[in-house]
C-alpha cells in the first residue's frame, strides 16, 4: 500500500489525576493507608477499563497537598507502567494551591486540544487552610478545567462537603461520602472504573445541549452493598 | 479570475469510514460526505457532516446525511446572483440562517412522518428524554463543513467541529477558517444549537489570483487521529504531493484504507473527508470536471 499521508499517529491522551488530602488528620483511624491500599487495588481494574477502548491512552498523575502541594508523580504515566507509592501525612489542608497547581498543567499547551476531558479527583477529610476560592478560580480559568470531570470523595464527616461540591460545579453531583474502609474502596474503584470508561469514550454533542451542563454522562456510583458489613468509623 | 477552462481542471475525491471505536460497539457510521455539481455544470459544492454521536442524538446519522443534502440545495441559491459582491453579501448575512432554518424544516417533516418511538426514547434518563421532547432536533444534531469552488470564486463554510485546509502549488498548508478554540472535549457547535447560524463561519474568497492547488475537508475524526496539528496539516502537503504527481490512482484506491488506518490508530472515530485538487495540466489527464 502507498505510504499514508501525514505525520505520526496517536490515540487520544485522557489524564487522569488523583488530588489527594495528606494532612496530618489523614493519619488518624488509619484513613490515608485506607486511601493507599483502595487505590492500589484500583490499578488493576483501571487497567481492565484502558484496555477496553485502545484509542484513549489513559495517563495518571498524583497531586498531594498538606502544608502546600506539590506533585507526587508528576510525569503523565501510562496505567499499565503506573506504580502506586504510598502518601505520607503531615501539616495541613492546602487545597487552593493544589488547584493553583493543578491548573498550570491544564493549560494548552502542556495539553493539546484533541485530549479527551481530564477526570480530576479530589479526595479530602478537612478544610481548605489555604484560598481555596483563588485555587478553583485558576483552575476554572482553564478551558481543561472547566471541562474536566471533576468527582470528590469526602472522608469521614469532617470532611467539608460544600468545598467539595464547588469543586464539582454541578449540584447533580454530589461528592461521594467514605466513612470506612469499604465505602473508600468502593468509591474509588467507581471513579477508576465506570467515570473513567465514560470519560475514554465520550460521544460528541452539542455545546449545552445537557440538561446537567455535564459534558461526560457520569454513570450512577456503585451502590453499598451490605449496610451490616461496615459502620462508620471515620 | 479563474476561468471555465481552469473551473474544468478541479477534480474531487471523497471517503467515509467508521471509526474503530463505533465497529467495537456496532454503532453505525455517523458521518456523512457529499460532493455534487450545481445546474451550471461549472460549480460544485463539497459538503461534509459529523451527527454527534451521543444518546440524545440518536438520529444523528439522518441529521448528517440531511446536512449534506440540505447543503446543496440552500447553496444553490449563490448562483441566481449578480456580483461576487451580492454574492459575498448573501452568504454572510442570509446563507447561515437558510441552512438552518432548511435543516430544521426538513428535521420537522421526518419527526412529523416518523415520530420518536418508545425504544429510541428508552435508553434516556428522564432528564435527557424531557430535553429530547422539547427540542427535538437535538435527535439530529450534525455539524457541517461546506466548500463551493465557482468560476469566479470559493467559498467556505463551517459549523463545529472538524477541518477546512488548503494548499498552494508550492505545498503551504493553511486553514481558510481559522480553528475555534471552545470546541474542546468532544463538544461542538451544531445545527441544533440555539441561533446555530450565529456560531456558522463564512469565507468569501475571490479567485483574483491563484486558487488552492488542494482544498481538505475533514470531520474530526482526522484530526483527532495525530499526535499534533503539524502531523495532521501534513495529510493535505502529501496529498497534493502524490495527487500532484500521480493524479486521483495514487489516492483513490487508497483513501478509505488510510482513513480506518488513522481510526485504528488514532481517534477511534468515523472519519470524512472532501478533497478537491487541482492538477497541473498533466499530460493524459481528461479536462472534463468529474466528480467522485
Amino acid at each position: 500500500m502507498a505510504k499514508r499521508p501525514g505525520g505520526e499517529l496517536a490515540t487520544r491522551p485522557l489524564h487522569f489525576i488523583w488530588l489527594t488530602d495528606c494532612s496530618g488528620s489523614m493519619s488518624i483511624d488509619g484513613k490515608i493507608q485506607a486511601l493507599n491500599n483502595a487505590i492500589r487495588e484500583a490499578l488493576p481494574h483501571m487497567q481492565t477499563v484502558a484496555d477496553e477502548n485502545p484509542n484513549a491512552e489513559v495517563l495518571m498523575r498524583v497531586l498531594k497537598f498538606s502544608s502546600g502541594a506539590q506533585w507526587h508523580v508528576s510525569q503523565p504515566t501510562p496505567v499499565a507502567d503506573f506504580k502506586w507509592v504510598d502518601l505520607q501525612t503531615d501539616g495541613v489542608t492546602d487545597l487552593g494551591k493544589a488547584l493553583s497547581l493543578l491548573a498550570e498543567q491544564l493549560r494548552i499547551p502542556p495539553m493539546t486540544d484533541r485530549a479527551l476531558p481530564p477526570v480530576l479527583v479530589l479526595i479530602s477529610d478537612g478544610c481548605p487552610t489555604d484560598d481555596f476560592h483563588k485555587g478553583l478560580q485558576a483552575l476554572m480559568n482553564e478551558p481543561w478545567g472547566k471541562k474536566a470531570v471533576r468527582i470528590a470523595i469526602a472522608i469521614g464527616e469532617d470532611a467539608d462537603t460544600e468545598v467539595l461540591q464547588k469543586f464539582i460545579g454541578y449540584p447533580e453531583l454530589q461528592p461521594l461520602q467514605a466513612n470506612n474502609p469499604e465505602a473508600l474502596v468502593r468509591h474509588i474503584k467507581w471513579v477508576s472504573t465506570a467515570v473513567l470508561k465514560a470519560a475514554s469514550s465520550p460521544a460528541s454533542q452539542a455545546v449545552g445541549a445537557t440538561a446537567s451542563g455535564l459534558n461526560v454522562p457520569i454513570p450512577v456510583p456503585l451502590a453499598k452493598t451490605d449496610p451490616s458489613i461496615a459502620g462508620d468509623v471515620w | 479570475m479563474c476561468g471555465n477552462a481552469a473551473m474544468n481542471e478541479w477534480r474531487t475525491l471523497k471517503a467515509s469510514v467508521r471509526g474503530a471505536a463505533h465497529d467495537r460497539t456496532g454503532l453505525p457510521n455517523q458521518d456523512a460526505v457529499r460532493v455534487s455539481r450545481f445546474n451550471d455544470a461549472r460549480s460544485f459544492i463539497v459538503a461534509v457532516a459529523d451527527g454527534h454521536g451521543s444518546a440524545k442524538c440518536f438520529r444523528s446519522q439522518r441529521g448528517a446525511l440531511l446536512a449534506v443534502v440540505m447543503a446543496k440545495q440552500v447553496c444553490a441559491q449563490l448562483f441566481k446572483l449578480g456580483s461576487p459582491s451580492q454574492i459575498k453579501r448573501w452568504a454572510e448575512e442570509e446563507l447561515p440562517k437558510g441552512l438552518v432554518r432548511c435543516w430544521r424544516e426538513q428535521v420537522d417533516q421526518l419527526i412529523k412522518r416518523q415520530p420518536f418511538t418508545p425504544k429510541e426514547l428508552e435508553p434516556l434518563d428522564a432528564a435527557s428524554r424531557q430535553q429530547v421532547e422539547t427540542h427535538p432536533y437535538l435527535a439530529y444534531g450534525s455539524t457541517l463543513l461546506v466548500v463551493i469552488v465557482a468560476p469566479g470564486f470559493i467559498l467556505y463554510l463551517q459549523l463545529g467541529d472538524g477541518d477546512l485546509l488548503t494548499v498552494s502549488a508550492a505545498g503551504e498548508v493553511e486553514r481558510p477558517i481559522p480553528k475555534d478554540p471552545r470546541l474542546i472535549a468532544n463538544e461542538t457547535t451544531s445545527l441544533c444549537s440555539d441561533q446555530a447560524w450565529n456560531e456558522i463561519q463564512v469565507r468569501f474568497q475571490t479567485l483574483a489570483g491563484a486558487p488552492p492547488a488542494l482544498i481538505l475537508a475533514a470531520t474530526d475524526g482526522y484530526a483527532n487521529a495525530f499526535r499534533d496539528e503539524a502531523g495532521f496539516e501534513q495529510v493535505a502537503g502529501d496529498l497534493w504531493a502524490l495527487l500532484r504527481d500521480g493524479g486521483d490512482a495514487a489516492v483513490k484506491p487508497h483513501l478509505k484504507n488510510w482513513l480506518n488506518e488513522a481510526s485504528q490508530q488514532g481517534s477511534g472515530d468515523d472519519i470524512s473527508v472532501g478533497l478537491i485538487w487541482r492538477p497541473m495540466a498533466l499530460p493524459g489527464m481528461p479536462q472534463s470536471p468529474r466528480l467522485e
